[in-house]
């Protein structure tokens, strides 16, 4: 803390790379999604295979401003997104914002809660593979490379195959209720667990050999002590970091995920807004998820900074 | 998607004291049963009608489903063809996504990151932002816009898995190469005398990429992984190409009533990133003496 | 309906094999009338539509849902003889231009609009409005100049040109009768909830989730074949979309839902063993699942190269093992439920013998390192696009087994999956010599689609439907005049000739109908797929406990 303005330009300087990002994501989206086969006029009379008539084409691309230049059209739709305006989605015709906004709500909950029982996972295996022992720290050294390497395509099968159809205690698809989201939730959770504890545990073998940890121990704290009150606090400052990218991976795999849940959501609508070559379902998808990401790690960043005093002098550029 | 992702995020907080794994010792068993495992992705590739028992693509629509015996050492599939036979061919084509996919990513990585620490301020900061912008494309959206413009296949599927990783590798590795410029030997260096450029290729540059090359071990089986699900959308290799990722997303349909469809893929994914994690594990350890 | 993506798009039948229907426990009374409530769960494979109304696009998944709202002019019984639905008696002028359809004058739509003459012209009109975006509803009233409005209950068709088709046109769902009024709202209304009179109405669409259907408390009539008058027994119908297959049977199985559709062959097989679940077999009418070779462009331009091909494909086996015995081999390029169909087995003996003599004979002598024939050093290569939309596992798989025994013969079959929109780019562009794409429509008219020359020739979208190619004036002919001849025999002789044509040019390798396979739990009976388009009936249906 050199100078006071400093807290503020650090903000400020933020703000505007989040502002940047935010740019940027919807600038490439644009360009890459027009470079794409496909002519949207058919996506937007019924997607391929349409036998739309050539004045059904002609007026449709001037109803959409499809006959404009590419710059033309590129500056109008930065236009409509700084006034919040999506724009109107090609397939289902009605505002990109509200079918967004409908979708979100479901995803981000899957996203959230499957990142909160990834951390109860991750923090459990490990505290476990820190305990002393070459047999705890390789089992559950392989637990978390295994749970790393599952596609979620084939754990959610398994998990409804074993605890749907053969147990039956759990509803094979959304439903509404609460129990319909345990299989989802746990099905994006493994993985992301496997990579949080490899991440956890080597910081916290590195926490137990700081001084604090041996003078704690000294003082007649009990190794599991020592472990849940000193260590897991600096182990879980990497992985607090994490969280903004670990919720723009979950929401990768809800894709998958609701799916084949049959869950509402943005990953499914991105899917299919892809597939019909929906181009402002994409780009808002696209836009508001990156949003997501960054207020995340903005705010992740203060957290982290709250935690850990270091951090306040650190550089913040990074 | 790679743990490396995790560590470059974490890293880049600037906390994060990463000396913990190059310090670990890696058990002389694992490590020589990592090896032996390699060495018969290596036979796998390079010569894999030495293991296969049965011509991976022959087709017995007759023999189909058959469960594991001692003639299909792994069953066969819905075409009757030998899973054992199809899994070892697949080795190349699967090896040669995560390989490549993890190459494209290291190498955009290692630009990126060296431009970021060595460049001055500005371009770090800008750097960071792009960096940012890469994250903040969901993996599978990058996936999709890339099989969209160049179709699906192969190529595709490992060019859009290596872009994602790349931010990832960008973040360890400027944050492995700031490290190391701050650290005593550089300096040590530096006070003795020797310029810039010779200070980067004979310290720098060895110091941070054996850990960078460690971490990247764990992204061969991410990517391969990562292609599974591209498969599972439809939108990976091309048939009859036995790819495991493909494999593991075809027999995902029989799943309740022929497990060895999946199961044996799934097991070759999860035994090539365990034995590349273990030998990258004891790379770094390696390493760690020469600190 | 054109190439009707599984998932995505369309065709109909009379072969309603109920299995194992009995399925009442100990407490249940059998012989008590079909006890009235309860929401139905249904869950559909096929995509979610993104308009309800069917006359816009006017794909497969849009019949399946708009069959529970909506009500046609006519209707099919099981021996696909057209029977009186909306409208009661029709006949038609000498000359075949002039068609009356007298209506029923008891019908109202659920939002109180009469249902009458006035009503018809509205429907066609917006049939043909280019504002509609209709594809197929479009092409089903493409002869229809006006429609007269006589008198309330009379509506006079005025034709350009005899119509053969038209009352297998005007039986399928894309022709449906909307409410004026409901059709006045708008598009972006109608879309949502569009007004009809049928069984059940609109009540909610929650998109990737679900569309609730209430019952329409005044319905009466149906299809002649009906059987009963009156309202349905249950109270509605919650419409699932469940994309995945596995998910979806899940689902059924354990009791989250009650009727799926798109069930897989695996499934089926462990279905009928379980003894739990009832099947419904109905496959799609229109052209069956078959291979169209592209004889538009070397190397299937040579008839012997296309022979050559067709002899050396296995696919019985494959068929039989991948589609557990629930797909019967077709030899024929229209649906087995089409009275008109023409199968000829013999055309499709294989012989790998024959197919190297015949490559051979055609120049394509040389082979390369990988066994591939070549000629004048170019690789008998044949791209084969396949949607992932719509090709399920099993018939992927199948492919690869063409893939597999064609290479034998020294093909180089080479498999693309693609997702729909690349698919069709990969068509349009012509870069495919094999091709699968299904094609719903009610009647051997599909033939004049698929194969009529005029078919060749790509709409603006770049879309085209003839996609084996092929041009033969005399078949041209054949099925010009076929769509004009009412005489059924005459008609019925005309198709024949015509698919000998096609059959014997070797231009399509028939594999098995479209597969339309349903189950529902034995908590369901009164289930039935209507032999239009196979689209399910549930109007008297009920649930038990």
């Amino acid at each position: 803390m050199s100078r006071p303005s400093r807290p503020l330009r650090t903000i400020v300087l933020r703000l505007a790379g989040a502002a940047f990002v935010l740019w940027a994501v919807a600038t490439l989206t644009f360009f890459a999604i027009h470079l794409v086969p496909g002519d949207p006029a058919q996506a937007i009379l019924g997607g391929p295979g349409s036998q739309a008539s050539q004045e059904a084409l002609d007026r449709v691309r001037s109803e959409y401003g499809l006959d404009q230049p590419l710059v033309a059209q590129y500056g109008a739709m930065l236009g409509r997104l700084v006034t919040g305006d999506l724009g109107t989605s090609y397939s289902l015709k009605t505002s990109v914002a509200d079918v967004v906004g409908a979708q979100i709500a479901g995803t981000l909950l899957l996203a959230v809660l499957a990142l909160a029982l990834a951390w109860v996972i991750a923090v459990g295996l490990a505290l476990w593979s820190s305990a002393p022992g070459r047999v705890a720290r390789a089992v559950s050294g392989g637990i978390e490379l295994t749970a790393a390497a599952l596609p979620h395509f084939w754990l959610a099968t398994v998990l409804i195959a074993v605890f749907a159809t053969g147990l039956g205690w759990l509803p094979p698809v959304s439903n509404g209720a609460a129990s319909g989201l345990v299989l989802p939730v746990v099905t994006l959770a493994i993985p992301l667990a496997g990579f949080l504890a490899q991440l956890m545990r080597e910081h916290l073998l590195v926490a137990l050999e700081q001084p604090f940890a041996t003078s704690a121990l000294a003082r007649g704290e009990t190794a599991v002590g020592v472990r849940l009150r000193h260590a897991l606090r600096h182990a879980a400052i990497p992985a607090v970091h994490l969280s903004g990218w670990a919720i723009g991976y979950l929401i990768s795999g809800a894709v998958v995920v609701e799916t084949i849940f049959a869950r509402p959501g943005l990953g499914r609508t991105l899917l299919r807004a892809t597939e019909l070559r929906d181009v402002p379902m994409v780009m808002g998808v696209v836009l508001v998820v990156a949003l997501v990401y960054v207020v995340i790690t903005v705010v992740t960043d203060v957290v982290a900074a709250l935690v850990d005093p270091r951090l306040r002098t650190a550089g913040t550029a990074r | 998607m790679s743990e490396l992702e995790l560590r470059a995020q974490a890293g880049a907080a600037g906390s994060g004291p990463k000396p913990a794994l190059r310090r670990r010792r890696v058990p002389r068993a694992a490590t020589l049963l990592a090896l032996a495992f390699v060495a018969f992705l290596a036979v796998a590739v390079v010569a894999p009608w030495l293991l296969e028992t049965a011509d991976p693509n022959a087709i017995a629509p007759r023999e189909a489903f058959e469960p594991p015996s001692p003639a299909h050492w792994f069953g066969t599939d819905e075409s009757g063809r030998d899973v054992y036979s199809r899994v070892v061919e697949g080795t190349s084509a699967s090896l040669a996504i995560g390989v490549a996919a993890t190459a494209i990513g290291l190498a955009l990585g290692l630009a990126l990151g060296a431009l970021a620490a060595l460049g001055g301020r500005v371009l770090d900061f800008a750097i960071g932002r792009v960096n940012e912008v890469l994250f903040a494309f969901p993996g599978i959206l990058l996936a999709l816009l890339v099989i969209v413009l160049w179709g699906p296949g192969p190529v595709t599927a490992t060019v859009a898995v290596g872009l994602s990783t790349a931010p990832g590798y960008a973040r360890i590795i400027r944050g492995e190469l700031l490290s190391i410029r701050d650290s005593g030997y550089v300096e040590a260096a530096r006070v003795l005398g020797h310029g810039g450029g010779r200070i980067l290729v004979r310290h720098v540059l060895p110091n941070a990429l054996v850990p960078v090359a460690a971490l990247a071990t764990l992204g061969i089986g991410q990517a391969v992984v990562w292609a599974s699900s591209l498969s599972y959308l439809g939108l990976g290799a091309q048939p009859p190409a036995p790819e495991w990722g493909a494999m593991l997303s075809a027999g995902r349909t029989y799943i309740t009533t022929a497990w060895w469809l999946t199961v044996f893929p799934g097991l070759m994914i999860v035994f090539t990133t365990l034995a590349t994690t273990v030998l990258g594990r004891a790379l770094t350890a390696r390493d760690g003496g020469r600190r | 309906m054109p190439a009707a993506p599984r998932r995505l798009a369309a065709p109909a039948i009379a072969a309603v094999a109920l299995l194992a229907l009995a399925g009442c426990s100990a407490g249940d009374d059998p012989a008590a009338s079909p006890e009235a409530g309860g929401t139905l769960v249904y869950a559909t494979g096929d995509a979610e539509p993104s308009c309800l109304d069917p006359h816009v696009g006017g794909n497969y998944p849009q019949a399946l849902i708009a069959g529970q709202y909506l009500e046609s002019l006519v209707s099919l019984d099981e021996s696909r003889e057209v029977i009186p639905w909306l409208a009661t008696a029709w006949t038609t002028s000498d000359d075949g231009l002039t068609w009356d359809f007298t209506l029923r004058d008891d019908v109202v739509f659920t939002d109180g609009t009469p249902f009458d003459a006035t009503a018809v012209k509205a429907n066609v009109e917006h049939l043909q409005d280019p504002e509609t975006q209709s594809s197929t509803g479009y092409l089903a009233v493409g002869k229809v100049a006006s429609v007269e409005v006589v008198s309330p209950t009379l509506a006079r068709f005025h034709l350009t040109a005899p119509d053969s088709a038209l009352l297998e046109s005007l039986a399928q769902p894309w022709t449906a009768m909307e409410s004026p009024a409901g059709i006045e709202r708008g598009m972006d209304e109608n879309c949502q909830s569009p007004v009809g009179t049928g069984p059940f109405v609109v009540d909610e669409w929650v998109p990737q989730d679900h569309v609730s259907l209430v019952r329409n408390d005044d319905y009466h009539g149906g299809p002649a074949d009906r059987g009963r008058d009156g309202a349905a027994y249950l109270d509605g119908i919650e419409w699932r979309f469940i994309p995945d297959s596995a998910s979806r049977y899940a689902a059924l199985q354990a009791g989250e839902v009650d009727v799926i559709d798109n069930a897989q062959p695996d499934t089926l097989a462990q279905a009928e063993q379980s003894g739990a679940l009832v099947e419904i077999d109905a496959p799609r009418p229109g052209a069956s699942n078959r291979l169209e070779l592209n004889a538009g462009q070397a190397p299937f331009d040579d008839v012997r190269v296309r022979e050559a091909f067709i002899r050396a494909v296995e696919v019985d086996d494959g068929i039989d093992s991948l589609f557990f015995g629930t797909a019967e081999r077709s030899h024929s390029v229209l649906s087995s439920v089409e009275p008109t169909a023409y199968s000829d087995a013999s055309l499709f003996e294989t012989s790998l013998e024959e197919a190297n003599a015949l490559l051979d004979e055609a120049g394509w002598t040389a082979r390369d390192a990988d066994g591939v024939r070549t000629k004048d050093g170019a690789r008998l290569t044949v791209r084969f696009p396949v949607s992932t939309n719509q090709s399920i596992p099993a018939e992927q798989s199948l492919f690869e087994q063409v893939q597999a025994t064609a290479k034998e013969a020294g093909f180089d079959v080479q498999i693309e999956l693609l997702d729909l929109s690349s698919w069709y780019g990969a068509l349009f562009a012509h870069e495919y010599e094999l091709v699968s794409a299904p094609y719903t429509k009610i009647g051997p008219d599909v033939l004049r689609i698929l194969y009529h020359s005029d078919s060749i020739t790509p709409a603006p979208s770049g879309y085209f439907a003839n996609l084996a190619q092929l041009s033969n004036p005399e078949l041209d002919a054949l099925l010009t005049e076929a769509a004009s001849t009412s005489d059924a025999q005459q008609r019925a002789a005309l198709y024949e000739q015509a698919q000998q044509l096609i059959l014997g040019g070797f231009y399509a390798l028939p594999l098995y109908d479209q597969q339309n396979h349903f189950l529902h739990s034995t908590k369901l009976s009164g289930m039935r797929a209507l032999p239009t388009v196979s689209t399910p009936w549930f109007a008297d249906a009920s649930l038990s406990d």
